[in-house]
């Protein structure tokens, strides 16, 4: 009995290592991880779009006919959002047959979000929610943050920060069949 | 002068308490209280400013005028957010050994105390006379 008193420290230090090796702000998506039908909405599109789009934008008159890319941003969210404007807009050009990009703004004032949405030339619907509501349902910690919906309509991924060329690329080879 | 100063003193007490008056019933900040703030770092969401929390608080409070209950509630968050969004870690799985380990480490302190300081038995009397008798002996 006495000799295993050492394992108690040896214990600890195991217990120490493990925590160590953990990422404090990996925030897993809930969502994601059980790849949960995409939460429905309807919000008002931002001026620039109603006419092509209509007043306001329901997700669930898209939800599992093609893949959606998601995008959480507000014109405040210097430099990530700022970062990931071109990236996206190049990649609704590139992909705007075979996927849909929308983005939601969030928490912002109008007019800055359509500075925002002039200054980068953003081609793909954007709707407005300035109480953030839509959000708290994803599950989003905050801006940017990305949320990828496939075919069926279910959250395939979650991209928290600016997403770069190459994740949204793979991300979309992995939504498209 | 004396009563200016007096004046003064509680005009502006009165003048600080001023501010917002809390829109939201005390229930929804007990409960905010509970959970954690998604964006912020070490604070709940009754205490954050941030956009979310805001939100949050307002989500509570509408969920509480429709009669949902204070489970039900943080319910509705940990479904969107993982039971992460709890301040207080659930007692079961391995958040149960946040509950368990402090009340482990007592035991085996106290265990440890008594083992230091339980009496010891006194040395056979063999042992003490045999001590004696060298001590007493003069160093060859």
């Amino acid at each position: 009995m006495r000799g295993l008193w050492f394992l108690l420290p040896l214990a600890l230090a195991g217990l120490f290592w493990w925590g160590m090796q953990r990422d404090p702000r990996e925030l897993p998506s809930v969502l994601a991880k059980e790849r949960r039908p995409a939460p429905d909405f309807a919000l008002p599109l931002l001026p620039p779009y109603r006419e092509a789009w209509g007043e306001t934008f329901r997700l669930g008159e898209y939800l599992g006919k093609k893949p959606i890319v998601l995008n959480f941003w507000a014109s405040w969210c210097f430099p990530a959002c700022y970062e990931e404007a071109p990236i996206l807009e190049a990649a609704w050009r590139r992909h705007r047959e075979r996927v849909l990009f929308l983005g939601v703004n969030v928490q912002d004032r109008e007019p800055e979000a359509l500075r925002f949405i002039d200054q980068f030339g953003l081609t793909f619907p954007n709707v407005f929610d300035p109480r953030g509501r839509v959000g708290v349902d994803y599950g989003m910690y905050g801006v940017p943050e990305t949320f990828f919906i496939d075919q069926e309509g279910r959250v395939l991924a979650r991209h928290a920060g600016a997403v770069d060329q190459a994740t949204l690329e793979r991300y979309l080879k992995e939504m498209l069949p | 002068m004396r009563f200016l100063l007096l004046f003064l003193t509680l005009g502006l007490a009165a003048w600080a308490q001023e501010g917002p008056p809390p829109d939201l019933s005390p229930e929804v900040f007990r409960i905010a209280r509970e959970l954690r703030c998604p964006v912020c770092q070490g604070e709940s969401t009754a205490e954050s400013n941030a956009g979310v929390a805001v939100e949050m608080r307002r989500l509570i409070a509408e969920m509480l005028e429709e009669g949902k209950t204070r489970e039900e509630i943080k319910a509705f968050f940990v479904e969107r957010y993982g039971e992460w969004i709890l301040y207080e870690p659930p007692r079961r799985g391995l958040t149960l050994w946040v509950w368990v380990l402090p009340v482990v480490g007592i035991f085996l302190l106290g265990l440890g105390l008594f083992a230091h300081f339980r009496p010891h038995k006194p040395l056979p009397q063999e042992l003490l006379e045999e001590a004696e008798r060298r001590l007493k002996e003069p160093p060859s």
